[in-house]
């Protein structure tokens, strides 16, 4: 805790490197606007029962875009939800199309823009037929590496656009063979052949963006591993690249691996309460249904107890922990 | 030919011989009177008729013995004697009745001599032309019935005609017969008329038999001043229309139309009788009173029922213009919102084609026009509020909404029972954003609603369905893929299964639910509930549930008349909010507009929270920097600290002495 690095940095940008501002502030903001309600049961509860949630990461549950994008912390957090909660569908095997992607990410984020969910989809479908349909997991690798490092890609876009343009003299278009960039993407097509820009010098550029920038971006010695196994690469090659390497998703620390996306033991359980319940409730629902009431309603069921609060410090069973990212 | 009996040596003069006539053909006078002339005539033979060939080789001439002259000089019959023509008549120019009936008699000829003739029958023969009667200007009946007549014509001199019998030939125009004005009877059944016309003229006419033929109308029956009889049955006639001379006709007192399909219409007694009031008999039976005062009643009844269902038709119209009417202002209002708004993401999937119409001006007024309420209906089928812009229908138990305008409908005092048996609500050109606001209405003043349906509302996001849960009881959701995006999604059902499984529902867009259907429903988003509800912390619960509830409360608000009895309801439905499955009661749907709105007035309470936290922040800095410095510092002050003690005690003497000074100092 007391490294000496630590002390080394300014007041300032220390507290910002960690984004306490951000989120002291936005817990001073949840309080003002729970007031009443909060009162109740004291502020000390409520800072506690904030930054645990924070830690476990379901502080962005339910909250306003500007907020989930406003610390890579949240950003890891809310993929981390996204998964969680959809991981059903995923597993169930059905393909959808970016809008319904897009509608599953509003119901846990209501105003979540469309363009990120776009932008996800392009990455996916390589920037063709956008309608197409994708297995969760091609999106979710897809959108994390999109929405995890927006700005980063951003920036990307922009160097590619400026290699493309032969800001470098230096590049020459050659169709070269084939052999190495199909090892790693899915084949592009003859197009792509003349496209894309020199793998070693995109290469540099992003080593330099890396060191420039203070905003996360992937760790420079994995992009370097990507970019060094192949000669040439198309952005949206690139980007594929990046999102199924297992090492920058690893090094995020949101997802587990494609291998294991499917699996979430402690969840499935949960699940299957929950079916089961259910199918309880609807077969005690009909027999009571012989009983109108008035209007010729069935009767109301009586009030079922609200699932129980975890306690604060409850660790998930899963072997996968979530670990905040350092 | 002639029979062989009756043939003379060839071409000598006639011979005696003797022949009686017929005895008993009965007066003409007596037969006029009758209905049907074709019956008439008796089949009699005429005897002994003396028909020797004349001087021209095809017309036998006749000849009677001069005591037969004497006995019957006024009349002649020569029926059934197979005649193909017409004999020349020899010295009989006193003639007054000439029958030749049931003959084969092709051309009428040789009689122009015979100028005193009254009666002329020659029925059912084989003529096809009327012609040879221009001398017999006295005749006064002519019979020529059941020949092969196709045109009437030839009768022009003809003036004194009083009956004129043409049933049973191929005529199909009535013409010529303008002149005869003194003609009593006129009989045309069973011929090829298809129009009754040209009748003017015909001054005297009291009967006109036309039945059996293709009469499809009739005209000019107002123009004979004494037709009392007109027979039209079996005909082509359907409506009254084609007949409304005849309510014209003063003087006529006896119809039928049997056999024609105006009599098969349910309304064609009163019809007739209403309009026909100085009729005495139809279709053979007297009219009595009773019938005339029903035919008026039911008369008066078709008037009032081809009135309403004209306005019916009329309202249909009207409602068919305003849907289309709301149909064309929605289309217009989805391209403004794409054309100008790009970024939202609200966006109606089939977009604009042609942005280019609309000039960006954001001022929306499509004018309102207040539809004045047409109160005279009553309550089975109809519009209650028709107005350009929306339009409100109370079927039955289906209450129809048109138009955003609509929506202020529920806000009407609705009788109970017209409430109560409305079951399905529809909405359709309307926002569903804007229908999520009055769902608190519709609980209220239409709480048997059980079936909604939406189409062309826009609902784009499975999260607009978390705004149906706050209903008592939806028991089918019908969402029209037109106008709906979120149709296409594979799993819109399961959501709405999911999040309304409070619901039970039954249906879903007409397919019923399965067992099978909710247990998916809950597997796929089951975690999802299980997340929104036990790894929340306890105060976004509690805000997220609270705010729906705030919600709810300002909607019922905003109703006119705040009763008591709202606030009870309110409290059960708030009970009932949290007995719906909890675990998915923090899913809400907050419309676009409204979240924006809480953004912004979040806006303040951020830019307060920054401050006070800069302001921590700088306090806290501030003692940091102290803090360090101090740090900094510290190592130094110690050791001066430490040097200037030791230095202090040096001399135990002179320190004690300072000591002492120091504390005398203090007195």
């Amino acid at each position: 805790m007391l490294s000496p690095e630590r002390l080394a940095l300014p007041d300032y940008e220390y507290l910002a490197q960690r984004h306490v501002l951000t989120y002291m502030e936005d817990a001073v903001c949840q309080l003002l606007e729970n007031k009443e309600d909060i009162s109740q049961y004291g502020v000390a509860r409520f800072f506690t029962e904030y930054f645990n949630s924070v830690c476990q990461g379901t502080h962005i549950l339910f909250r306003e875009f500007s907020f989930i994008q406003a610390t890579p912390h949240n950003r890891a957090s809310f993929l981390r939800a996204f998964w969680k909660c959809f991981r059903t569908v995923g597993k169930n095997g059905d393909l959808l199309t970016m809008r319904e992607y897009h509608c599953l990410l509003q119901l846990l984020c209501p105003d979540f823009p469309l363009e990120l969910t776009q932008k996800a989809a392009r990455i996916v479908l390589m920037d063709d037929a956008m309608d197409c349909l994708m297995s969760f997991s091609d999106f979710l690798f897809a959108f994390q590496i999109q929405f995890y490092y927006s700005e980063f890609l951003e920036s990307v876009a922009a160097i590619y656009q400026d290699l493309l343009a032969g800001k470098n003299p230096n590049t020459v278009i050659v169709p070269t063979s084939s052999s190495g960039q199909h090892r790693q993407r899915p084949p592009l097509g003859e197009a792509s052949m003349l496209e894309g820009v020199e793998a070693s010098q995109f290469s540099q550029c992003l080593e330099n963006l890396c060191d420039r920038h203070k905003y996360s971006c992937p760790p420079p010695a994995l992009v370097k591993e990507v970019l060094s196994n192949v000669q040439r690469l198309t952005f949206y090659g690139f980007l594929v690249a990046l999102s199924k390497h297992h090492g920058i998703n690893q090094a995020l620390g949101a997802l587990p691996d494609k291998g294991d996306l499917m699996h979430d033991p402690a969840m499935d359980e949960e699940l299957e309460r929950l079916v089961v319940r259910s199918r309880l409730h609807r077969t005690s629902r009909q027999h009571r249904a012989e009983e109108p009431g008035a209007f010729g309603f069935q009767r109301r069921d009586k009030l079922e107890a609200p699932e129980s609060m975890p306690s604060a410090s409850a660790s998930s069973p899963y072997p996968y922990r979530w670990e905040p990212r350092e | 030919m002639i029979p062989g009996k009756y043939r003379s040596v060839s071409g000598r003069a006639a011979n005696n011989v003797e022949f009686k006539l017929n005895k008993e053909t009965p007066s003409f006078s007596g037969r006029l009177l009758q209905h049907d002339l074709e019956r008439n005539y008796s089949s009699r033979q005429g005897d002994h008729i003396t028909l020797a060939s004349s001087s021209m080789p095809s017309f036998p001439i006749l000849q009677r013995s001069s005591e037969e002259k004497i006995l019957y000089s006024d009349r002649l019959t020569l029926e059934r004697q197979k005649l193909t023509v017409c004999p020349i008549i020899d010295g009989e120019e006193h003639l007054r009745l000439l029958n030749f009936q049931h003959n084969f008699i092709t051309r009428i000829q040789n009689i122009s001599n015979l100028q005193r003739l009254i009666f002329l029958d020659l029925y059912d023969n084989q003529i096809e032309e009327i012609s040879g009667l221009s001398t017999l200007r006295s005749l006064r009946v002519l019979l020529l019935g059941k020949n092969r007549i196709k045109k009437i014509s030839n009768l022009e001199n003809l003036k004194s005609l009083d009956v004129l019998d043409l049933h049973g030939n191929q005529i199909t125009k009535i013409e010529n017969v303008g002149h005869l004005c003194d003609l009593r009877v006129l009989n045309l059944a069973r011929n090829l008329l298809s129009h009754v016309d040209n009748l003017s003229g015909l001054d005297s006419l009291t009967e006109l038999n036309l039945r059996h033929n293709q009469i499809t109308f009739v005209r000019d029956v107002d123009n004979l001043p004494c037709l009392q009889r007109l027979f039209l049955s079996f005909n082509n006639i359907s409506t009254f229309e084609s007949v409304c001379c005849l309510a014209d006709s003063s003087s006529l007192s006896d119809i039928t139309f049997d056999g024609n399909p105006i009599a098969q219409e349910s309304w064609y007694k009163h019809t007739i009788l209403q309009n026909m009031t100085q009729l005495r008999q139809l279709d053979m039976k007297r009219v009595t009173e009773e019938e005339r005062r029903m035919a008026s009643v039911a008369a008066k009844k078709e008037e009032e029922k081809k009135r309403e269902s004209h306005k019916q038709s009329l309202l249909k119209e009207k409602k068919r213009l305003t849907i289309n009417n709301v149909a064309r202002k929605w289309d217009l209002q989805q391209h403004r919102i794409s054309s100008i708004a790009p970024n939202q993401d609200r966006k109606v999937s089939d977009c604009p084609q042609d942005p280019s119409q609309l000039r960006g001006s954001t001022v929306s007024a499509f004018p309102e026009e207040t539809g004045s309420l047409d109160s005279g209906l009553t309550s089975a089928l109809q519009g209650l509020s028709v107005t350009d812009t929306h339009l409100v229908e109370v079927d039955g138990d289906t209450l129809s909404l048109y138009g955003s305008g609509a929506l202020e409908s529920l806000d009407r005092n609705w009788s109970v029972q017209t409430a109560g048996m409305v079951t399905t609500v529809s909405f359709t050109f309307i926002e569903f954003d804007e229908i999520v606001q009055v769902l608190p209405k519709l609980k209220i003043k239409f709480p048997n609603s059980l079936h909604l349906k939406f189409k062309e509302t826009n609902l784009v996001m499975l999260q607009q369905f978390n705004a149906l849960a706050q209903l008592r009881r939806v028991d089918q959701l019908t969402v029209d893929p037109q106008g709906n995006p979120v149709v296409n999604f594979t799993l819109w059902k399961y959501y709405v299964l999911f999040r309304l499984s409070h619901f039970s529902m039954q249906k879903i867009n007409g397919t019923e639910v399965t067992q099978n259907d909710m247990i998916m429903a809950e597997r796929l988003f089951g975690i999802l509930a299980h997340v929104a509800s036990s790894e929340l912390p306890q105060y976004r619960l509690i805000s997220i549930l609270g705010d729906a509830r705030k919600k709810q409360f300002r909607y019922l608000l905003e109703t006119k008349g705040k009763k008591p009895g709202l606030v009870n309801e309110e409290n059960s439905d708030s009970k009932r909010l949290v007995g719906e499955n909890t675990n998915r009661a923090t899913l809400n749907y907050t419309t676009r507009d409204f979240y924006n709105e809480r953004l912004e007035e979040i806006k303040e309470k951020k830019k307060f929270c920054k401050m006070y936290m800069e302001d921590l922040v700088k306090e806290a800095t501030e003692i940091n920097m102290k803090n360090e410095a101090l740090q900094k510092l510290w190592p130094q002050m110690f050791i001066e600290l430490v040097r200037d003690a030791v230095i202090e005690i040096r001399n135990k003497n002179s320190y004690m002495k300072l000591c002492l000074q120091q504390i005398t100092d203090q007195k």
